[in-house]
Formats: C-alpha cells, structure tokens, sequence
C-alpha cells in the first residue's frame, strides 16, 4: 500500500539510530495495531454486525412473534414493497428537498456568518460562545422551543406574523422545520468556514490586493476556491445529519400534518416500532443508508475533494 | 467637535458589526424567548397575546421539572451516560489518532476510508438490529445500552481529528522521548497528548455534543432510564404540551453546554484549524 512510507519510520532508518530499521518498523506497527484494536474492536462489534443484520433482515421474510423474530426466506419482496409505496416515495422526495434546501441555505447563511466573525474586531469569543449554543442544543428542545413559537393561538409567530395554523398546513409546517433546522444548524457550518478562512494564506490577499482585485471577485476567485475542502466538509456532515432527519418532525409534528414532514429515517422508525413490521423497517434503513452514501459521494465529487489523498 | 463624533460613531456602525449585530439577533431572539418562556407562570404561558416580558417572574416551571416530573434524574442520566462515553472515545480515540497518524501500519488507508464509511451510515440502519442485540443480552434500559453504542459513533469522527491533528506534530518529539527510554504509551501520554490537546478538546466537544443529544438511540433502548432529551419529549400527555416545564428543563440542559462552550470558545478554531479540516 500506498501508506509504507510515512515519516516516522524514515527517520530512525536515515539517522541509524536502530541498525535493523524492518525489526524497528514491525516493532511499530504491532504497537500501532496494539493501540487501535480497543478502538477498531468496540466500533466493529457495535456497527458491522448491525449492518449485516439489517442487510440480512431486509432480504428475508419476517415474522414477528411474543417470543421475537424468526426469518423465513430470501427474498427481494420488502424491497419492492418499500419502493412501490406512495408514503415512501413521498418520504424520500421530502427527505432529499429538505436535504438540499436546508444544507444550501445554510451553507450560504454560515459562510456569510463567518466572514463577518473573521472581520469582526471585538467580541469574537462571545460570538463564538453565542454560535455554539443553538449547534449544542438538544434537539428535542429546538423542537419544542419552535412548536410553541408556532402554536397557532398563543405562539409568537401568530401574534407577530398573522400565521396561526403553522403545523396544520403542510407547505408551512415544512417551512417552519427548516426556519427551525437552519436556526440550530448555521453555526455549526459558520464555526467550520471560520476554522477554514483562519487558515488561509494571508500573502495571497495582500498580492490580490496590489493587482487591484475587488473584494467580490477576491472572494469568488480566491476565498471560495482555497475554502473548497472546508466547505466540503461541512456539506459532507449537514448532507448527512439532515437525511438522517429525525427528532425534530419526530417531535414538532410527528411526521404530519398527514405525512406532510415523514422523513425516511420516521418512516423506518415507524415501520419498526409502531407496526413493528421488521422487514420492511430494515429495506427502509437499509435503502436510506445506500442513499445517503450516494449522496455524500456526489456531494464530495462535486467538491473535487478525494477522500484522504492528502497526508496519507 | 461634531465632525469628530460622527466620525466616531461611523467606527461603531459599519458595515461588519452591523452584520453581526444581525447575527446576534437571528441566534439570540429564539434563545430569549427559550428563557424568559421559563420564567412565565403557567396561565401566562398561554396567553394571547404573548408577554413579551415575564410579568410576574415565577419559578413555578423549574419547581414542577423536579417534583412532579423526575428531571434531576434525567440529568444524572444524561451526566453519567455522556461524560463516560466521551472519556472512552477520547481514550481510544487518542490512541488509534496516535497509531493511524504516526506509526507505519500496513492497511491505514483503508482503515480509514472504512471508518469514514461507518461514521456515514445513519443511525436509523442500525437501530433494529441493536435493539435486539441489547434486548437478548438484558441490557435494555442500563447505562452501558448507551454508553457502547455512544462510543463507537462517536470514535470515527474523533480518530480523524485526532489522527490530522496528529500527523502536524513535530516527529523530533516522540524520538527525543524515546532516547531517553521512555516506553510507548509513556510517550504517548506525556509528549503526544500535551500537543495534540486542541485536537483533544475539539473532539471531545463534538462527542460531549453528540451525546449529551441524542434522542433515536435513547428513546429506543432506555425508555425506562430517560436521558435529558427522551425526558423532556415525553413529558406532559397527549392532551397536554406543558410549555413551562419544558422550558425550564431546556435551560437547566443548556447550562452545562453553555459553560463548556464558554470555557474552550477559543479551542474550539485552534482545535479544528489544524485537525479535521485539513484531511
């Protein structure tokens, strides 16, 4: 592999400091997979087989009994089922809009946020201590603290907007999810730009500032260029909280008005635990887990970033 | 003279602090509602037009999240279940950082591309499976249905940060440490971990974070040993949303956030500047 030469191992070889450089390298890597088992062991045992298991179960006939679940055959049937549903389709819809809308409006809002806390003289670290308070709340309190803002007789959004059936009627009550999401999730996105823009050559602003460069097109020819891998990152986590989607229309609407704000990871949860049907509860999360897999490959790609090239 | 002042004023009122003036209204305006919300005696809470100011202040909501409901322990709950994940995703989490950054591993790459793999699939895949697991080995409702799945969503995110934060430290360090004979998790501990700290804090706050959130995994596994979150969402009746409490337990929930987010506002830059973004 690629990986062999890193630089701790070249320098005890070029300063001779061990005479058996391969002894002292496989020394170190035993010691290296020593270090990393604990860490690999609990990650492996709590995920992998999951992951199987889901895969396995999505594949068979399922029958729930009092005493657990027992699997019938192979079969693609949960499957099918899953994707010929209406309520699924529309899951799936509404899960990758909100995706794609959330993550943009947020990306856009963050990085404005950003630029703003890096020019900001006085007061940085209350800024920062301000942005990371919304990004740490449980969400299950942003749910809350937004559905009775909305709430249609006494809510603040009533009193002030003339709004009051919010949660009832389905193009505001998804409105109303992403106002709440992209509140809780902006700073977290404006604290990974920020991270990005401090680590940006200042030379490089000083010689585009000599060739007269405005600060508009020094922000789209250098800023946002230079800022790719960072911005990467973020889209890269924010694509995949937000297609896990769960705790916030799980609490603010329960997946209604109708099945106006069911996500896909509702609708798994649904299918499991309400009409506890296991197998297609499993094709549901195993197909979003495909999904949102894809999903991150596209969005890296359209980054240009390839996944750990650098410092390898 | 009053030229000057104008001109004064123009330093204050320009374009960025206005900006972030902005800023501090879109994230504080929900904030202050949150609070004061809490401190409205329950009828107020109700009323219509809301009060935009307590009148009269009232602690009624925080005396009935402890008696009526059991929030105290649904805060130990929560304190236990995430200081005790964060620890050990930060123990072994150093560890493996230490390993995949600087030892030479056969395989590293796709350890890590596989790790990256995992951290991306959504808790939803897993949760079925895990909750049968939990189930036959009677540990539904136990501190540990928690703190296992907890540490090992959270070690992927942390061993990339640790391991880019890692991979900047000066190698001179470790061999200087290793003339003088000290053994490798000596070494680790006493020259790695004081430079990789930033790195250490950052990690620890998104893992801290993670947990102290995490609604799906804690409503499914431990409904009968409620964490912060599972707590507040069940409280009150299908009739019934009480507001005042809710709130009041929001505040008391943001507060261990709110310090640590006010202790490391400094680390949290310095801590991803040079780790996660990097890779």
């Amino acid at each position: 592999m690629a990986s062999i030469s890193t630089p701790i191992e070249r320098a005890p070889a070029s300063r001779g400091l061990a005479g058996r450089p391969d002894v002292n390298r496989r020394r170190m890597a035993r010691l290296g997979w020593g270090f990393s088992a604990p860490a690999l062991i609990i990650v492996i045992a709590v995920t992998i087989f999951p992951i199987v298991y889901s895969v396995v179960l999505s594949l068979s006939n399922v029958t729930v009994s009092g005493n657990g679940i027992t699997l019938g055959g192979a079969t693609g049937s949960n499957y099918v089922q899953v994707v010929k549903n209406s309520t699924w389709q529309y899951a799936l819809g509404f899960t990758i809009i909100y995706t794609i809308i959330t993550v943009l409006v947020e990306l856009v809002l963050g990085t404005l946020i950003a630029l703003v806390l890096q020019r900001l003289v006085a007061g940085r670290g209350w800024m920062m201590a301000l942005l990371l308070i919304p990004w740490s709340m449980i969400t299950v309190i942003n749910a809350e603290l937004w559905q009775y803002i909305y709430e249609g007789t006494y809510g603040v959004a009533g009193a002030l907007l003339g709004l009051h059936d919010i949660l009832g009627n389905p193009l505001q009550a998804i409105i109303g999810l992403m106002i709440a999401d992209i509140w809780k999730t902006t700073p977290f996105v404006a604290i990974i730009v920020l991270a990005g823009l401090v680590m940006l050559p200042g030379d490089i602003y000083e010689a585009a500032e000599v060739d007269g460069s405005s600060g508009w097109s020094t922000f789209w020819r250098i800023t946002v260029p230079l800022l790719r891998p960072t911005l990467a990152i973020a889209v890269l986590f924010r694509v995949l909280q937000a297609f896990g989607l769960f705790d916030l229309p799980f609490v603010m609407t329960n997946g209604g008005p109708g099945t106006s704000t069911t996500s896909l990871a509702i609708l798994g949860y649904k299918a499991i635990f309400q009409n506890l049907d296991f197998g297609t509860g499993a094709a549901v999360a195993t197909t979003t887990a495909l999904l949102v897999l894809i999903g991150c490959l596209i969005s890296l790609r359209g980054f240009k970033v390839q996944v750990g090239k650098e410092g390898m | 003279m009053g030229a000057r002042t104008r001109r004064g004023w123009r330093k204050v009122i320009n374009g960025v602090n206005f900006s972030a003036f902005v800023v501090v209204l879109f994230i504080g305006l929900p904030l202050y509602w949150l609070i004061i919300s809490s401190f409205k005696t329950p009828p107020a809470l109700g009323n219509s037009p809301p009060q935009y100011w307590p009148n009269p202040w009232s602690g009624a909501n925080y005396a009935q999240a402890f008696n009526q409901y059991d929030f105290g322990q649904y805060f130990i709950n929560s304190v236990i279940v995430t200081i005790v994940a964060t620890a050990l995703v930060l123990i072994f989490g150093t560890l493996a950082g230490y390993a995949l950054g600087r030892l030479p591993m056969r395989g590293k790459f796709t350890l890590m591309v596989t790790l990256l793999i995992i951290s991306l699939f959504p808790e939803i895949a897993l949760i079925a499976p895990l909750y049968t697991l939990l189930k036959d080995l009677g540990w539904l409702n136990s501190y540990q249905a928690l703190i296992i799945p907890y540490t090992a969503f959270n070690l992927p995110f942390a061993i990339w940060i640790l391991r880019n934060y890692m991979l900047g430290i000066p190698k001179e360090m470790e061999e200087t440490a290793r003339v003088d004979g000290a053994g490798p998790l000596r070494t680790v501990w006493s020259v790695i971990l004081p430079m990789a700290l930033p790195g250490v804090f950052t990690a620890g706050i998104f893992c801290f974070t993670a947990c102290w959130t995490e609604f799906l995994m804690a409503l499914t596994f431990n409904i009968n040993l409620k964490t912060i979150p599972v707590g507040v969402a069940t409280f009150g009746t299908a009739l019934e949303v009480p507001y005042g409490t809710i709130f009041a337990a929001s505040v008391v929930a943001v507060v261990p956030i709110g310090i640590l987010a006010f202790i490391f506002r400094k680390n949290i830059i310095s801590g991803l500047t040079s780790g996660a973004v990097k890779g």
